[in-house]
Formats: C-alpha cells, structure tokens, sequence
C-alpha cells in the first residue's frame, strides 16, 4: 500500500518511509494519482498572528475541495482534522482561531458524510493522549519544521496503522474468554455460584462493568464464546442462579466448559463458527494460558490482561482500540437512535401528562417483593450500609447479621423495581421484628435507594407489606424513626402512612415511635403499581 | 560499550546492516537532514543525553557522535 501526502510541515517521521511520497509544504498542484491513498495531513502553522491563523484555516477546506476532484473516486482520500498544538492568546475571551479549528474539522466531517471514498482521520484522537508540552519538541521544530514532537513518531505509527484497519473493516470477529477472575472474581468451582464475586462491592462492581461493557460489544455484532477450565454443570448453573451476571449463556454463540488444552478448544470453536483464528481475540488472566495460546495459535491476538480488576474500564478502552473498532458501525447507530427515541419519548411523556398520576400508569412499574434469601441477603446488607436519605433507623447490618436476623424470626423483604425505561434491580427492603407475641411485630428497617424515589413506590411497597402482614395473622405494627442528618426527607412518613405516634419518651434525641393497627386500617394500592410477591 | 550502542542506532536510523566507525555524512547516502534528526532522537533516548542545536550540528560522523557523546556522559 502506498501514500501519497499533503502535508505543510515536515511529517517524514510520522509514516513507513519506504511506500511514502510527499508533496511540497502547502503545494496541492501535483498529486500522485498512483499512490493507494491520499492523505491530507496539514497542521496548523506555529504562529502567533490570530487573525492569518483564521484565514489559513479557512482556506484548507476549499483546498480540500478542489485535491478531492483530483483523487480518483475509488481511492481514499483521508483527511486528518486540525489540532492546534501551540497558540499564544493574548485575551482570554478571544476564540477565534479554535472556532475555526471546529469549523473546519464539522465541514470535513460533514464533506466525508458526502463522498464514500472521503474519510476523516482525528488527529485530536491521537494527540489527547499525551500532555500538551509534549506535543512539540521546539528544538526539533526550529531545526527541521516538525511539528510533532519525534518522539511520539512510534505511537503515531502504530495509531495510524490502526486508523488504516478500522477504515478496512479489519476487526476482529470474535473474543474467546476466561470465566474465573475475567468475568468475575473468584473460583467458581472453590467459591461457589454465590461466592463468586460479580456486582455489589469492589472488585465485583469492576467485573461488573466488564460484563457490561462485553455486552455492548455483542451487540455491535462481536461474537462472545467461552472458553474455560470449569465443570459445565457448574457453569449452568451460576448462569440460572446468580442474579448479578450480565453475559448469560444465551450471549454466547458457542462455549468449551472443560479441562483441555485451550488452544485445541479455540480451535475447535473456529469450526464450529467457521471463522479464522486470525480474527479471534483470546481474553484471560491466567498469563500461562495466554503463553500457550500465543504459542500454539500465533494467528490469535492474545492482549495482557490487567493484573486488578479496577484496570478493566481502561482494559475494555484498549480491546476496542485494538481490535474491535470500526469507521462506521451501522447495528450500533441503529441500537443508538431507538436509545434517543426512548429518552425523548420519556421526555415527551412527562411533558404531555395532565396528572401525575397518568406519567406514573406511563411508566409501566413493576414492583417484585421476594423474602430475603442467600443471593439477596449480601445486597441487603450492603444496601443497610449505603442507604442515608430514605432511610427510616439507618441500622446498619452485615449479611452475617441479617442471616442472624431471620434465623431469630424476623421477616425481610426485598424489593426490585423495574418500568419501562430499565430494570433498577433491587433497591429496597425491609425489616420486621418480631414483637411480645405473633400479632406484634416492629419495623426495624425500612429503606429506598435513593434512585427510584418519586414514584410513590414507597407507599406501594409498605402498603403490600402490610398486606402480607395481615394474611400472616400480624395485627398491630409498631415503628420508629430515628433521625439523622441526611433523612429529614422521611420524618414524616409514618405519618402520612397513618401510624399515630406513641408519646415521645427519648425526647433529647427527636425520636418518634409510632403504631398503627393493621386490621382496622387498610389503604388501597394505586392501580398502576403491578406487584408480584415471590 | 558506547562504540556498539552507537552502531546498532546508525543501522537501525539508516536501515544499513553493517556500518563501520568511519561512515560519516559524506559517505553514507541514506544520511540525509532528515534520517540525521532521526538518529539524534535515537542517540538521545539511548543514551539519555539531550544535545543542542549547534551540537546536532557537528555529529556528522561516528567518530563525532563518539566525541560528543563522552563528553556529555563524563
């Protein structure tokens, strides 16, 4: 492949110098036409003068205009955008050489929208990298008229050859993972399906955003196998049981759960995929599995994995880059626009209800309360932690202590909640306590994550805890609030709720006791709340 | 030692496969501006040296890059 580039400054440095012609700086009268592909790489001039900075800039673009009539239609021609890398302002509030820095980077963007052989290659991309003092070396500047700093030439080569794939759709198909401590933390044949470590607390929050993050990469058509040394009934297992997981079996086409050599079951799962090893990605932490693959299987790209799971997020960046990046991805533009069309319906909805309680029936809610049990009880926990501003007692617990909990008789709900926009997961939950006899029982807990508030859903929640109650044979319920700096918002909602308040007896501290007889007192739930107890 | 490090930057920045300490600008028709201000960057990430314009100057053969160089590294 050879280049041919328009350049203004010396950029001899930047590309393989074997299959590299150059035109004159800032010469556009010849252009190479046998050259593969034309390059437009002009950097702005190290002046101080902001007023010809403006009109140079402008002029690029008719400049461009008129090389694009002189590239063959089925030769790309690529266009770098304009990064300033040095301006000296002598107001602070004078931008005008970067709005026309942005005003030539839109129409080079818009120009390569028209014309399917034109494609914009962004520089900014590559230089944002690096802190700006090391954007030029001036020493090597006045000696040579290079603008970037040569020592950035290597990673500029290796960026520019990743640009030249993502523009020949040369990604990568498919990526081949690990389970334990890739996909989550832990062992899940020594930890068991609720003991591996996937959402919640760090490091299963990292593992979780990695799930995430692979989920997304699916859907922009990358094709996810497994590939890891577990027993597969496990496997099946965790993928039925465990709630945090994200990537369950059906987002993967085809998986090898066994104790063989894993380049014999990569091999294996390029025929039965019928794709080539060359475009697979092998992801796992172990590194001599990865020395393996890179021995046995040359062809497959095999990435260093970060050694803790807070490096994923920047992990999941460099897999991207890499391998997985394309100029124009159509399925994900698509997946984008139904995600604005939902954000703007959901805002049109609230704009167009008369009622609050028409934008709640809108939303479609569905409210699923299930008893605590060994996969809710550590986020149960954990909510008891973090919980500050809709929470009535803000007693904190272990799960070791809610396991104590229910085992003394208490009874502990939780609750999900899920409308049309997404799924919240669980994000509530209650605690009672068992009082002098069975028709007594105390709340001892009661709590909201703070990102489903507004939707009256506490209301709806205790309301059919209530309910549960009084099938149970539960007469009278006794509560209290207890206040603390950040849930004055919940003083009143036992109030509200009905309760009437028992006489204050620990006045010092404002707590307030409360009682209410459940038989007597039954409120109706709003009709657009759909609960499920399981 | 440095005599070495000096020769494998020279055949790397020239892309030659031998070179000897008497090549010099004048003998070498790879050793143009540019491939000198390559080598300089090369030589001054080697040896984590930086040289100043008047010195890149006169490094225009082996025997002047050896010069210059132990005078910075001593």
């Amino acid at each position: 492949m050879t280049f041919f580039v328009l350049r203004n400054s010396t950029v001899e440095s930047l590309f393989d110098s074997k299959n590299t012609a150059y035109s004159g700086y800032g010469d556009i009268s010849t252009i190479d036409q046998t050259a593969d592909i034309i390059i437009w790489f002009y950097m702005l001039p190290l002046k101080s003068n902001t007023l010809s900075l403006v009109l140079e800039t402008e002029a690029y673009f008719n400049q461009i205009q008129w090389v694009n009539q002189q590239v063959p239609s089925h030769k790309w021609f690529l266009i770098f955008t304009l990064q300033n890398l040095y301006s000296v302002s002598y107001q602070t509030t004078d931008f005008s050489v970067e709005l026309a820095i942005n005003r030539f980077n839109a129409n080079v963007i818009e120009f390569a929208s028209k014309h399917n052989n034109v494609k914009v290659i962004p520089f900014s991309d590559f230089i944002k990298k690096y802190d700006r003092e090391q954007w030029i070396d001036w020493k090597y500047y006045f000696l040579s008229k290079m603008q970037l700093n040569p020592r950035l030439a290597k990673a500029f080569g290796s960026w520019f050859s990743l640009q030249l794939e993502q523009i020949q759709l040369k990604r990568k198909k498919c990526l081949i993972l690990d389970l334990d401590n890739t996909l989550w933390g832990g062992i899940l044949g020594e930890d068991g399906v609720n003991g591996i470590q996937i959402g919640g607390d760090y490091p299963g929050n990292a593992f979780l955003m990695f799930q995430e993050y692979l989920l997304e990469l699916s859907k922009a058509g990358i094709i996810l196998t497994l590939c890891s040394k577990n027993n597969e009934q496990d496997v099946l297992e965790v993928w039925e049981k465990n709630p945090y997981l994200i990537l369950l079996k059906e987002h993967f086409a085809a998986y090898r759960l066994n104790w063989n050599n894993k380049a014999d079951n990569i091999k294996e799962l390029a025929d039965e995929l019928n794709i080539g090893l060359n475009s697979m990605v092998f992801v796992d932490d172990n590194p001599t599995e990865r020395e393996l693959v890179k021995q046995l299987l040359p062809m497959v790209e095999v990435p260093d994995f970060p050694l803790q799971p807070y490096q994923l997020p920047l992990f999941a960046t460099s897999l991207t880059d890499r391998y997985f990046k394309v100029y124009t991805l159509t399925t994900e533009d698509k997946e984008k626009t139904i995600q604005y069309k939902a954000n703007a319906s959901r805002l049109e909805a609230q704009k167009q209800f008369v009622s609050f309680e028409a934008y709640l029936t809108s939303l479609e809610m569905e409210l699923t309360i299930e008893p605590a049990n060994v996969f809710n009880v550590v986020r149960i926990a954990q909510m008891t932690q973090k919980t500050n501003q809709f929470n009535l007692t803000t007693k904190r617990y272990t799960d070791i202590e809610i396991q104590a909990l229910i085992e003394s008789g208490a009874k502990i709900y939780c609750l999900s909640v899920k409308d049309r926009f997404g799924d919240s997961g669980i994000t509530g939950c209650i605690i009672i306590k068992r009082g002098v006899n069975n028709h007594d029982m105390s709340i001892d807990s009661f709590l909201l994550s703070c990102r489903i508030l507004g939707k009256g859903i506490e209301v709806a929640f205790i309301t059919k805890i209530m309910d549960i109650l009084r099938s149970e044979g539960v007469e009278r319920l006794s509560a209290c609030f207890i206040p603390t700096q950040k849930n004055t918002q919940v003083a009143d909602f036992y109030d509200k709720m009905g309760f009437s308040q028992i006489r204050e007896i620990k006045e010092s501290k404002g707590e307030k006791n409360y009682s209410i007889n459940i038989v007597r007192k039954t409120v109706e739930i709003a009709p657009y709340y759909k609960i499920t107890v399981s | 030692m440095m005599k070495d490090e000096i020769v494998e930057v020279l055949k790397r920045t020239f892309e030659l496969d031998k070179i000897d300490e008497t090549i010099s600008q004048k003998n070498c028709t790879q050793w143009d501006s540019l491939h000198h201000l390559n080598m300089i960057v090369e030589l001054e990430s080697v040896f984590d040296v930086t040289f100043e314009p008047e010195e890149i100057a006169e490094m225009k053969s082996f025997t002047a890059i050896e010069k210059m160089l132990a005078q910075k590294l001593s």
